[in-house]
């Protein structure tokens, strides 16, 4: 199955994980004939807004600098008289965004008000909130209740003239499928309805009875199916926004594992009868943590819906889905749930707080905040993000550095000490650093006798030269220590300035 | 760059050899020594059975190729390893004759690519020239290679210059490095294990050419071949030794003060001592090395011998197991000296192409056990980054002392019991019933213990949740499964 988004084609995030998803959604029938649906107040035009985003990220290894631009072209819709709702992909990394009237007729210059990778969503608002421009002629859409199987719904596309064009489609199914952040599923529709995939729009509003109900991310030409972010999903997220400061959605804190294999259940003392899924790492301190779970532990059951051997539960209308939802889709930060399980055989319950998880110590994503670097010496330190890690391109996992890589997979191994993974990236070839030309992708442990635990902390330890004028600086692998000269550092640093380099280090703008 | 092996496998011979036997002009006087040269030069056809590490239970296998040989000294004809690699039925053919010669390996070096082969009955050899060896040619020297390369039946000529003298990888091991002698004379497949003559002495064995580049032939220069056939002379062929550290070079000029050093341009950083190698507990990680067996370090880690630069590890190549090197270093402010001994490391071998082994295997309810090593790892086509990264760490982290092998799970096959478990798949094993598995015999006797717990738990490298088998049913499951794939033995563990 092939999915393409309608206009971005570099957004491959997309693809992979929502095959797998797909396959286990369940599709109803019979299938009513799609034109015959009723047509009532939904003809008319909800309001759209043409979104134009330059989307401009940071080069992975050249920190400094940002790779070349690329605009981008989606659709929004007025949520509130100054809030307009989009998905996070077309936003994310942006450094100009403007709103359009669907006619072309006036602009507006918009800013990011709120954004969350994870669930792709994102709230956008004038840059001027006195000058409301063509968005003031507009009247807010309000988010619809949560649809059914088997409901119609309608996906808005602008034309080039600024018609909307609308496309009736058939909630086939229900499932999770990460939208943009690999790894970070949510509840979406499925939904089947044959489009116009020349009439350029991206992150489409779906409606159904005059209301919000979804935002299309992807559709699949093939197989003429779209998937929508679930209006539960945008609930939960415009709930979370309204109270003024945005949590994020919440997560229990703990990796899971199917229980299908029979001498697996036999082991784990599980009965023919019983479901639920091993836990096979519980993260510390959040919600499962501080509920006395443990690795080996085998969850049964969430707020009473028992959980089967794959991890699935049944939803009241959606049907079967994977046991996350039950965390993340409506649940807010500080939200309780009681979780059932098996200990040795034995049938236990508590009450866990729900919590959002914290970064880990290597990021996943570097979205909107420029990647830190420190330069010294010609030397380029950073800290190990899996962004990083993934600008190896293609086979990324094979052609990234093997150390790194290690670090990414097994990253509680390294946390001791660590806020950051603090790296050399590459070196600038230079006199102070004659003979080091080898050394590459190796961790920094310590700089003149200092530990590292974040890029900052390098800084720091570097910043004034040592007694005797040489920097120490520890490596995880040989040399084991590289020396620079502090003052031919410094006048190199210097020429790399002049000689182009904007800045010499940038650090993470919050922390 | 890619090497390739000179050897000529019988996929590719479509030549058809009626016609040799019509020749048989007589050769001048004058070239009677050239004559005599010709006929020391044997052609040497190999039947194989190359081991298949995708199914370690199943035979291998069969196929063949054609190489060259030399008469070096009573019944003794020298060639290549790759050659000879995986034998099963060696034949050797003298030049002008049709009778195939049953012939045996005696020994067989795959880290320096050479082989002593004996016929079963020597008495055809009688009266044949056994060739002198020589020594180092001069660079820019002719050099003739003699052999039965591709292109026709009989024996081939081929005349070039000594090009480069260098240390290079040999690449039938795909692991070693030894010196070798470039010449510009075609070395085609086929010409492997012949003999470069010069003076009407061998200075060499042609073994591999260049893919990539027009008339680039290699030969194995005369103190390998020497250091080999001093190294059988006790009935056995030992590996390499290695001084069994790495080093760093010291160009840095901050990094020479800080260890403060002079501004000399000599000596290396140790940055890594093998455990169990030679230097393991005398020389340590930081100690600056300064000379090696008399001759001065340069801070690139070389070593002057006969006006030429070398590499330190050169000092090394002539010698054997039990064998002494002076070394002299810096540790801190202090000059010290030692003495280490040389010793072999097997495991070091872990990652080289291994020969004419049965692989090993553990069989046990359709999980297929292997230690890991460079061919397990290519047939397996094992990515798997928790793998690489203890394959990588192996040597140099010491792991292989606590760890022999690391048992890895190599395949699965499905069965009820196993229907569920490929997320176990290329993994490799750290424990079995909690116990650390420390080698192939080990995970046998732990998965095949008498007193097996109820469920027997496998803990693998990366995945996280245990493998459980019950023990009670392994046996079942064993039947069924070695049934179909007719596998013969629940193990193979080695000799």
């Amino acid at each position: 199955m092939k999915f393409t988004t309608i206009l971005i084609a570099t957004s491959t995030l997309l693809h992979g994980h929502g095959v797998d998803q797909f396959s286990s959604s369940q599709l109803e029938e019979p299938t009513p004939e799609v034109t015959s649906v009723p047509v009532t107040s939904e003809d008319e035009a909800p309001p759209l807004i043409r979104i134009n985003s330059t989307v401009q990220s940071f080069n992975a290894g050249q920190p400094w600098q940002r790779n070349s631009s690329k605009n981008r072209r989606g659709t929004g819709i007025l949520i509130s008289p100054t809030q307009v709702l989009t998905v996070a992909e077309l936003v994310a990394d942006q450094t100009f965004l403007e709103f359009e009237a669907p006619d072309s007729s006036d602009r507006v210059r918009a800013t990011v008000s709120i954004i969350d990778y994870k669930s792709n969503l994102a709230i956008l608002e004038p840059a001027n909130t006195d000058d409301l421009g063509f968005l003031g002629e507009l009247s807010p859409i309000e988010l619809g209740e949560p649809a059914a199987i088997g409901d119609d719904a309608i996906v808005w596309q602008l034309e080039y003239n600024g018609t909307p064009l609308k496309t009736k489609g058939l909630i086939r199914g229900v499932d999770t499928v990460s939208t943009f952040l690999p790894g970070f599923s949510f509840l979406c529709y499925n939904i089947k309805g044959s489009m116009q995939s020349s009439s350029s729009s991206f992150s489409l509003p779906v409606t159904r009875g005059g209301k919000l109900l979804g935002l299309l991310t992807a559709y699949d030409s093939d197989d003429q199916l779209s998937t929508v972010i679930a209006p539960e999903i945008i609930a939960t997220f415009l709930e979370d926004v309204g109270d003024g400061h945005y949590d994020g959605f919440p997560s229990l804190g703990v990796a899971s594992e199917p229980t299908e294999d029979s001498s697996f259940r036999d082991y784990l003392k599980l009965g023919d009868e019983m479901g639920g899924v091993y836990l096979s790492r519980i993260k510390p301190g959040m919600g499962a943590d501080k509920a006395g779970l443990q690795v080996g532990d085998v969850l049964t059951a969430i707020d009473g819906s028992p959980i089967d051997r794959r991890g699935y539960y049944e939803h009241p209308s959606y049907g079967i889905l994977p046991w996350t939802v039950l965390i993340r889709g409506e649940k807010f930060a500080g939200d309780q749930v009681r979780l059932e399980y098996l200990r040795d055989g034995e049938v236990k319950e508590v009450t866990a707080t729900l919590t959002v998880a914290e970064d880990p110590l290597v990021p996943r994503h570097i979205h909107d905040s420029a990647p830190p670097f420190l330069i010294k010496g010609g030397l380029v330190f950073q800290e190990l993000s899996s962004a990083y890690l993934r600008a190896y391109g293609e086979n990324w996992t094979t052609r990234a550095p093997l150390d790194l890589m290690h670090v990414l997979h097994n990253q509680k191994d390294y946390e001791e000490g660590r806020e950051r993974v603090v790296f050399l990236s590459r070196i600038i070839p230079n006199p102070a650093t004659v003979g080091y030309d080898s050394v590459n992708s190796q961790i920094i442990t310590s700089a003149n006798g200092q530990e590292i635990k974040d890029l900052k902390s390098l800084a720091d330890a570097l910043a004034k030269a040592p007694a005797d004028g040489i920097h120490t600086i520890g490596l995880s692998d040989a040399p084991h220590t590289l020396y620079l000269d502090a003052q031919l550092a410094n006048l190199v640093d210097q020429q790399l300035l002049q000689s182009g380099l904007p800045m010499l280090s940038r650090m993470s703008e919050d922390e | 760059m890619r090497l390739i092996p000179a050897f000529f496998f019988f996929a590719s011979l479509i030549f058809c050899s009626a016609e040799t036997t019509t020749a048989n002009s007589t050769p001048p006087p004058a070239a009677a020594t050239e004559a005599n040269i010709f006929d020391s030069v044997l052609r040497i056809e190999v039947a194989t059975q190359v081991p298949d590490y995708r199914t370690p239970w199943a035979p291998g296998g069969f196929s063949g190729g054609r190489g060259t040989g030399f008469l070096i000294g009573p019944n003794q004809i020298l060639t290549n390893a790759h050659v000879v690699a995986n034998a099963r039925r060696v034949l050797v053919t003298m030049r002008n004759s049709s009778r195939k010669l049953p012939a045996q390996v005696k020994y067989v070096a795959h880290d320096c690519d050479l082989a002593l082969l004996a016929l079963d009955d020597p008495s055809p050899l009688e009266g044949l020239l056994q060739l002198p060896i020589g020594e180092m040619p001069a660079l820019d020297s002719e050099v003739r290679a003699i052999g039965y390369p591709v292109g026709g039946d009989r024996l081939s000529v081929t005349r070039g210059i000594v090009s480069r003298i260098d240390f290079q990888a040999y690449s039938h091991s795909r692991v070693d490095s030894h010196l070798i002698i470039q010449v510009d004379a075609a070395i085609n497949p086929g010409n492997s294990g012949g003999p470069a003559i010069q003076d009407d002495k061998v200075i060499g064995v042609a073994f591999q050419g260049l893919r990539q580049a027009d008339n680039t032939g290699y030969i194995i220069p005369t103190p390998v071949i020497r250091r080999f056939l001093k190294d059988v002379e006790d009935g056995r062929y030992d590996q390499y030794v290695d001084l069994g550290l790495s080093h760093f070079s010291l160009f840095n000029p901050a990094m020479r003060k800080a260890l403060g050093l002079p501004d000399d341009d000599k000596g290396v950083l140790v940055t890594s001592v093998l455990p169990t190698g030679a230097c393991d507990g005398i020389i340590e990680v930081n100690d600056v090395l300064l000379s090696i067996d008399g001759k001065s370090i340069d801070s690139a880690g070389n070593i002057e011998v006969d006006g030429e630069l070398i590499n330190l590890n050169e000092v090394v190549e002539r010698k054997f197991a039990g064998d002494k090197i002076a070394l002299e270093y810096l540790r801190g402010d202090e000059r010290k000296e030692a003495e280490v001994t040389l010793v072999t490391v097997p495991a070091t071998r872990i990652y080289g192409v291994r020969y004419g082994e049965r692989p090993r295997y553990v069989f046990y309810a359709g999980l297929v056990l292997q230690p890991l090593n460079l061919n397990v790892m290519s047939a397996h086509r094992i990515d798997n980054l928790n793998v690489r990264k203890l394959y990588a760490d192996y040597l140099d982290e010491g792991i292989f002392q606590e760890r022999p092998d690391l048992v890895t799970i190599t395949r699965i096959e499905m069965d009820e019991l196993t229907s569920e478990l490929n997320e176990f798949k290329k993994t490799v094993i750290n424990t079995i019933n909690g116990t650390p598995v420390r080698d192939l015999q080990h995970a046998y006797d732990l998965l095949y213990a008498e007193d097996a717990p109820e469920f027997t738990v496998i803990e693998c490298e990366g995945v996280s949740r245990p493998l459980v088998i019950p023990s009670a049913k392994a046996k079942q499951a064993n039947e069924r499964l070695m049934q179909i794939n007719n596998i013969q033995s629940t193990h193979y563990l080695g000799k």
